[in-house]
Parts: structure tokens; sequence; C-alpha cells
């Protein structure tokens, strides 16, 4: 299911490549002539999780039951540059964990319709929910529990945009080795896209420096007032497909269905469909998802609530995994997980 | 009868005359499509805006429920952005090009489709700013004349409109609406949702209660649930034309400077 999550060991080794590129483009005197002037905003979030091993393993792994998460995430973005910034501390029974990372920081230079940057950057493609086989530059892990500010990687961006069309140039991971596993390998990657009426058309293609080339094509479609389709392949190395299909259906009453279904051909459980039911009404929003594996009968139900306030952002998540005892999901180590999280912005 | 007798007979006949002319040319019924598109011009001063805006809801009970800041670039052709400016929504955008509609979020770093239903029942606060025009997305039709004030005969007659959305993803598909008959500013509206349930009611308050030249501020009071009002109020309005990027869903997700 999605792609592999990125190794946080990987996190320190990389500071020195995207800070190097940061650094370059701010030096630059187009960027310097701009004088930064960075509102600063974001939140603070304290989080509780517990999670109940599996014990119908053979060799139960020990996994942590519970722990609290105090979060600060600032955010700094002006006409020169963006950066964003993550202070955490948690705490695992008797053991108080601090790190500090930075998820994005990069320069940028407004040429018009061309646009550059530089530095470590979030760069999200692609159209699907569940599984997005075209987001090839970020490569972001799907699915999770409690949402999270993602990590950007090391880029060199151009675009170009008119009216309704964007043309993006990537090179990701620049000073990566070429060994590297599939998200950090050196890789250059484009994409095309083209508003025609209803249609959101998109164009992908990427080589990497390890995992070779390949293209795909997305689109979403409104089909009518309610409904939402949309459809993304891709095609690794002239015969690995990726494909996804989905829609979106919302009632007037405010309750919302997503119905999605993959086939991975990279992943040993290559099928999967997701199910989302969601709600909203006076700033409540219950969520229920169930992600069914076809092929061995594994099922992922996850129950979410999340209450907006005008500054306060209380939610909480209960996910429990099911099925045969074969099911790729029941050999997990944990067998429940829950979150409560309350966040409050600034 | 003498000469100087029958010259003010004559002058009086004429001047009856020129009355009554002007009494039948003043409740002669205007054009409904004319009529909106002067009601437009107290909002939407120019064909391209940059909006400063701020809603504070007020609980039925009068305490403050929350207060929300937009900037909202109304261009011709049906085509605005909304930025949200507050800390709860701060990075969030609504892109909406005639009756296609996409959703910003921070987080997701890329654009959402959406649906005209989504638009439609997503915040409530997004169509209320957003749409600054009526003539675009509505057809009118005349009712009559009628008090500017239900409750209060006296307040001097105002122009009915009934409005039928011919757009998608409007917030409101009815609404009735009542201008001022001299200069055919917005006074108050009644809006409908798509069950055709009275959703909200609106009180529209003009620079200059004599001679109005633009809204500076709209009431709206919730008829359905909350009963809570909501204050819509015009911080600043300049005519701007923004780069045509700027309307490109994929250019948004950069989270560049727009100001």
């Amino acid at each position: 299911m999605g792609c592999p999550p990125q190794d946080p060991t990987r996190r320190h080794t990389l500071w020195p490549r995207w800070l190097l590129l940061a650094s370059v483009a701010s030096a630059s005197p187009v960027v310097q002539a701009q004088a930064p002037n960075l509102p600063i905003s974001g939140h603070v979030r304290l989080q509780q999780d517990d999670q109940q091993p599996n014990t119908t393993l053979a060799a139960p792994l020990p996994v942590p039951t519970g722990s609290a998460t105090a979060q600060t995430e600032l955010r700094a973005s002006g006409p020169a540059a963006t950066a964003v910034v993550t202070l955490q501390q948690r705490q695992q029974g008797t053991a108080t964990q601090s790190r500090a990372w930075v998820n994005e920081l990069y320069a940028t230079h407004d040429g018009g319709a061309w646009q550059f940057s530089a530095g470590k950057r979030v760069v999200s493609w692609d159209v699907g929910y569940g599984f997005r086989p075209n987001d090839v530059v970020q490569q972001e892990q799907r699915l999770g529990l409690a949402s999270s500010t993602l990590e950007g990687r090391p880029v060199l961006v151009a675009e170009h945009f008119s009216a309704d069309a964007a043309w993006t140039f990537a090179w990701v991971n620049p000073t990566g080795a070429a060994q590297d596993a599939a998200g950090r390998e050196p890789a250059l990657a484009a994409r095309l896209y083209q508003q025609q009426g209803a249609v959101d058309w998109h164009g992908f293609a990427r080589v990497g420096a390890y995992s070779g080339a390949s293209v795909g094509a997305a689109a979403t479609w409104v089909a009518t007032d309610a409904l939402a389709l949309h459809g993304s392949v891709r095609v690794l190395n002239h015969s690995t497909t990726q494909v996804v299909l989905g829609g979106n259906w919302t009632a007037p009453n405010q309750l919302g269905v997503l119905l999605e279904t993959w086939r991975d051909g990279t992943a040993q459980a290559g099928r999967n469909s997701l199910l989302r039911i969601s709600w909203t009404s006076e700033g409540w929003s219950p969520t229920l998802d169930v992600l069914y594996a076809p092929a061995d009968q594994g099922r992922t139900v996850t129950a979410a609530l999340a209450w907006q306030g005008d500054r306060v952002n209380v939610q909480g998540a209960l996910r429990v995994f099911g099925g045969p005892a074969g099911a790729a999901v029941m050999q997990l180590p944990v067998r429940r997980q829950a979150y409560v999280a309350l966040t409050w912005a600034f | 009868m003498n000469l100087p007798t029958l010259a003010v007979q004559r002058c009086r006949s004429l001047a009856l005359a020129m009355f009554l002319l002007g009494a039948t040319a003043a409740h002669a019924q205007p054009d409904a499509a004319s009529l909106l598109k002067a009601a437009d011009k107290f909002r939407m001063t120019a064909a391209n805006l940059q909006v400063e805006t701020q809603i504070n809801v007020i609980n039925a009970d009068g305490t403050p429920d929350k207060e929300r800041r937009y900037t909202v670039f109304a261009q011709a052709g049906r085509r605005s952005l909304v930025l949200m400016r507050s800390p709860a929504e701060q990075g969030q955008k609504v892109l909406m090009l005639g009756d296609d509609f996409w959703l910003l979020m921070p987080a997701s770093q890329r654009p959402l489709r959406i649906t005209p239903m989504q638009k439609l029942l997503g915040d409530a606060a997004t169509g209320d700013i957003a749409t600054l025009s009526w003539a675009d997305d509505y057809v009118g039709q005349l009712v009559g004349a009628e008090p500017c004030d239900a409750a209060l005969k006296s307040a001097g007659n105002c122009w009915h409109l009934s409005l039928r959305a011919v757009a998608k993803g409007v917030t409101y598909p009815r609404i009735e609406l009542w201008l001022g008959q001299a200069r055919h500013q917005p006074v108050r509206a009644d809006l409908y949702v798509l069950s055709d349930k009275l959703a909200k009611q609106a009180r529209f308050v003009t620079d200059q209660p004599e001679a109005p030249t633009m809204v500076t501020e709209m009431v709206l009071t919730d008829q359905v649930s909350n009963h809570k009002t909501t204050r819509v109020r015009y911080l600043n309005r300049k005519e701007r034309v923004v780069p045509p990027e700027w309307l490109n869903p994929m250019f948004l997700v950069r989270n560049p400077p727009l100001d």
C-alpha cells in the first residue's frame, strides 16, 4: 500500500544536501534583491497515542503501548523563501525524546509565468486518495492514522504556468547516490497539467538513477453536480503497471462517499479497495474508512471524529486490523491503534 | 377669460401633464436584468476587484462565535479566488472558474477538484463572500413594488426581484431580493438553500444611506438551525486584475505570496 516510508535516520544525513541547495539559491542576487518579509504562523499539537499488540502472532513483537507527544510547527513564507519547521517532544513510558526537523526550506524566484525553486520542498502529484502511483517526487506514505505535515525532498524545480496549463520539471535528490532506494535516488521528473472544462488532465514521466523510467497519466472528471471520478495509471520499465480508479459522491445532506480501487504491480498485496464514508455538520466531521484486500480478505477499519473550532481542532481515531489469520494485515505487530489530538493554531 | 388667466391655466395643465408623466415613469416596471446589473455595482464596484473581507459570527445570545478574514479576488467572467487568512484556516484557498471548483489545503500540497455539490455544502461563508455578482449566476423576475421592510410598512417601497440560479454550485439556488427604487441598491434578501428552505435573511448596509454608492456590510441571520448572525464586512476594495497564472490551481499549491 503506497510507497515505502522514509527512513527517519536519513533526516540527519540529508540535511547538508538540501541546506546547500537552499543556501546557494538564497545567495543569488535575484533572491537577495527581494527582502524577505516572512509572517510566521503555525500550530501547537498535543497527541496521545495508544496501540494494542497483536498477540495472535507465533512470536509477538514488543510494541510500545502508548506515547504522548507535544509538537510545535512553525511556518513562514515570503516572496523569496518558505520554511516549515517542527519541534517535537515525545514521552514513551519514562523515556523522553526531543527532536526537531525541517519539513520544508526552499528559495523561490518569481519569473512571471516561469517559477523556480530550490531546496527541501514537498512536491505532491497525482489524483488518488488511498493510492497515488504518479506521486513520483514526494512518494508520500498514504493512509496513515494521524495526519502530519509532510517532509519534503531535496529538489530543483522549474515550472511554467498559463491560465489553464502547467509544466513542471523537477530534479529530485540531485546529490543523492544512484544506489539509494526509490524515494531517495537522484531522478528527473516532469508533469504536464491541462484543465479542459470539467476534466483535469495530467501526464507524468520520471527517470530514476536506480529504478529506471516510468510514464503515467491521470484525470479527474466532474461527471455530475455531485459526482467526481478519477483515475491514474503508471507504467514502470515497460512492464509493471500501477492503476487506481475511484469516485467521490456527495449528497445534499452533507454525506460523502469515496470509493477507490487499485492494483499495484510492485506490491505483494497488489489489489486493494478503499471505502470512505464521511459527514460534516456544525464543525463536526465523523469518518469511517474500510480498506479491503480481496486477495487475502484482510481489512483495516478506521473510525475517526474531528471537531473544528475557531482556533482549536480536536480529533481522534481508532483503527482495527481484521481478517483471516493468514491475511497480511494480521501479521502486523499491532492489532489496534488509537489516538486523540488537540491542535491550537496561531 | 382674459389672456393671463388662460396662460396660467395652460401652464397648470402642462405642469399636471408633466407630473403625471413623471409619476408614470417612476412607477414603470423596470427591466429585471437591468435592475440586477445596477444592484451588482454596489458590491462589485469594478469588473476586477481585490476585496478584504471580515466575517464575525455571533451566537443567538449575542456572544461572539468566530471571526474569519478572507481576501477575495473577484474577476470578470465568473472567476474568483478566495484566500483564507485566519489562523484556523491559514493557507486554505478556494478557486472558482465558472462552474469549475478547486479546494487547496495547505497540508495536501495538491489541488482537490471538487464538485458543485461539495462546494455548495462546504463552508457557507465561502459562497457568501465570493459571490459579489448576481447578474452572472441568476436570472431575475420582477415581482413588483413592495415595502422595503416587511415589518415596517412606512419604510418606503422597494423593487422585489425573484432570482433563480442558472450557474452550478451557487450557495443559494433561489434568492428573493429587494432593491431601492431610486438607486437600485440592495436592501434585503431572503436566501433559500437546495431544499427550497429559507436558510438566511440578509440585510445590506451601505456607505451613505441617503445616496448609497456601495455596500459596506451584509448582515446574515440564520433561519434554520442555530439562529446565528453573520456580519460580512467589506473592509477594503481595490480594482485589481490578477495575472492569469494566479487562477491556475497548480500555481496555487506553491503557496505563493498573493498580496
